[in-house]
């Protein structure tokens, strides 16, 4: 084998569990790499190179004497950086907490480690997941490998940029407005915000209690499935876990779409917003590839993509604000201007409002659920647009609001986002699909056959060079 | 066309959210949180009615659980 950076966490797997591939000799490869990468991609805040080689030996060790613990098992990942792991800092890409080492681990890190997965650092994000992209915190903001200077989406930006670049072969992200799904569009991988508490969120910062989702950020679905099964599961200590079964959500990978239902919300991209023509263009092909491959599509309506926008950002100021108020009224100038301005929009919206924002929530989610009757998942835009240039903050400003992932976290429905092709320049187009409540596997499927019809997830950033490591 | 918030204003809208040490630039950013928050409150829907009540869910201590 040439290149292990091009591997995924199935194929890494099967030869880590073959005795054909050493953990070790993966994570050193993988951290060489992002020793010569990141200086230009920013992805990372901090790599931990000698823990990550330590537990690479432990892994290699046990795994040698017959002590396999499944897929993650030797093989490395990276947190965004508002996940506590234990004894490293949690910045959250911020001032404010450049010294706040976490005491324990999240649940999802302790999965993770239980797993047998390589930590090898953690990820750049929009500070405090909501203010980016931004130049002036104590690090750069993640740059997209597609293109020359583009923004990789947020707010886990440096977890789709260390995907994108093959510095990593999984990441955990946080999807709070669309912040797992926006890099996923915008960097060519796939990110998966589960249902609302599918995922514990205890020990990872919030943002918005009621809306704070942690998802599995990798480079193909089949991954992506195996990820969300280390880290899904009931926890006491999080209330806003649900007490669910976990299935497999592998199981349906190979199923195919044949004799399913799939609900087009084609006036999100055509009516409420207009998106770039080539993105629209690539939606409706991907919903004729799924006729095409057996699946019934047909067009659904649901309530304006403004209604869930407001919906979205009364809640998130509100819930963000309750929780920075104390820091922001004695340390606002520790804040960047963005995140500043952004938490401080809390202070200004009314109990009313709030309150109302909260009951059309109610309202939304209800409609929303009656329209997926008879579907088995939605297909629509995740972004209107490929991306902006980094340097250019009227154009990320303008692009932010431009997407359709707000809706599902107002409803708590897992939905994915994936690659749907290339713009004319080179750039990531994208798609999302949508499932019902605990149905993540099922949108597995229907992820899965599109990705077996299409090239998109085997493409890598031109200048990369990635197969040659 | 929105009317401006004056500083004074903008100052006592800041210590009633509990930020009363904010500075100018700080609170310029206020006022544009305020304006914000006027045109988000426009679009809520109008035809609220007051029984489509909160989708508060509690869940009870299993027995020997601690509440």
């Amino acid at each position: 084998m040439n290149d292990v950076s091009e591997l995924g966490i199935a194929e890494a797997a099967e030869l880590v569990r073959g005795g054909k591939l050493s953990p070790l000799t993966l994570t050193a490869a993988l951290l060489e790499r992002i020793d010569r990468l990141d200086k230009r991609f920013h992805a990372f805040i901090r790599v931990t190179p000698e823990p990550a080689l330590a537990a690479a030996r432990e892994a290699e060790r046990d795994i040698g004497a017959g002590n396999w613990r499944g897929p993650l098992h030797g093989i490395p990942f990276a947190l965004k950086d508002i996940i506590d792991w234990a004894g490293l800092p949690t910045t959250a890409h911020s001032k404010l907490l450049i010294d706040n080492i976490a005491s324990s681990d999240a649940h999802v890190s302790a999965r993770l480690k239980a797993a047998g997965g390589i930590m090898l650092g953690k990820l750049a994000t929009h500070e405090f997941a909501i203010g980016g992209p931004s130049f002036d915190l104590p690090w750069p903001p993640a740059i997209n490998p597609w293109g020359g200077n583009h923004f990789p989406g947020g707010s886990s930006s440096g977890s789709g940029v260390a995907l994108a670049c093959g510095m990593v072969p999984a990441a955990l992200g946080t999807d709070t407005g669309g912040s797992v799904r926006n890099p996923a569009s915008m960097c060519s991988i796939v990110g998966m915000k589960p249902t609302y508490g599918r995922v514990s969120r205890r020990g990872v910062l919030p943002l918005a209690y009621s809306l704070d989702h942690v998802g599995p950020m990798t480079r193909t679905v089949r991954d992506n499935a195996l990820l969300l099964q280390v880290i899904a599961g009931h926890d006491r200590a999080d209330p806003g876990s649900a007490e669910v079964d976990i299935e497999d959500f592998s199981a349906e990978l190979d199923g195919g779409v044949r004799g399913l239902s799939i609900g087009l919300v084609r006036h999100f991209y055509t009516e409420d917003m207009t998106a770039d023509p080539e993105q629209s263009a690539a939606l409706d092909r991907a919903a004729e590839l799924l006729g095409e491959l057996g699946a019934e599509v047909r067009e659904i309506r649901l309530a304006p993509l403004e209604d869930y926008a407001t919906c979205t950002r009364i809640i998130i100021r509100c819930e963000a604000f309750a929780i920075h108020r104390r820091w922001l009224a004695e340390r606002a100038d520790d804040y960047g201007e963005l995140a500043r301005q952004r938490i401080l929009d809390g202070a200004a919206v009314s109990a009313a409002d709030y309150i109302d924002a909260l009951r059309l929530r109610a309202r939304l989610t209800r409609q929303t659920l009656q329209a997926f009757a008879g579907i088995d998942v939605a297909l629509t835009a995740s972004n209107m647009d490929p991306a902006c240039r980094i340097d250019d903050a009227e154009a990320c400003a303008r692009l932010y609001p431009r997407q359709a992932r707000q809706p599902f976290n107002v409803t708590g429905q897992p939905a994915l986002a994936m690659p749907a092709g290339f713009n004319r320049d080179g750039l990531p187009l994208s798609l999302q699909l949508i499932g019902h409540p605990f149905q993540e596997a099922r949108v597995y499927r229907v992820a899965a056959a599109y990705e077996r019809a299409t090239d998109w997830s085997r493409r890598r950033p031109p200048d990369l060079a990635i197969r040659a490591g | 066309m929105e009317q401006e918030t004056s500083s004074d204003d903008l100052n006592r809208i800041a210590t009633a959210a509990g930020l009363p040490r904010l500075s100018d630039r700080q609170l310029a950013q206020l006022g544009k949180s305020l304006a914000s928050a006027r045109e988000l409150a426009g679009k809520l829907p109008k035809d609220l009615h007051w029984s489509e009540e909160l989708a508060l869910t509690f869940r009870l201590p299993a027995a020997g659980e601690a509440p």
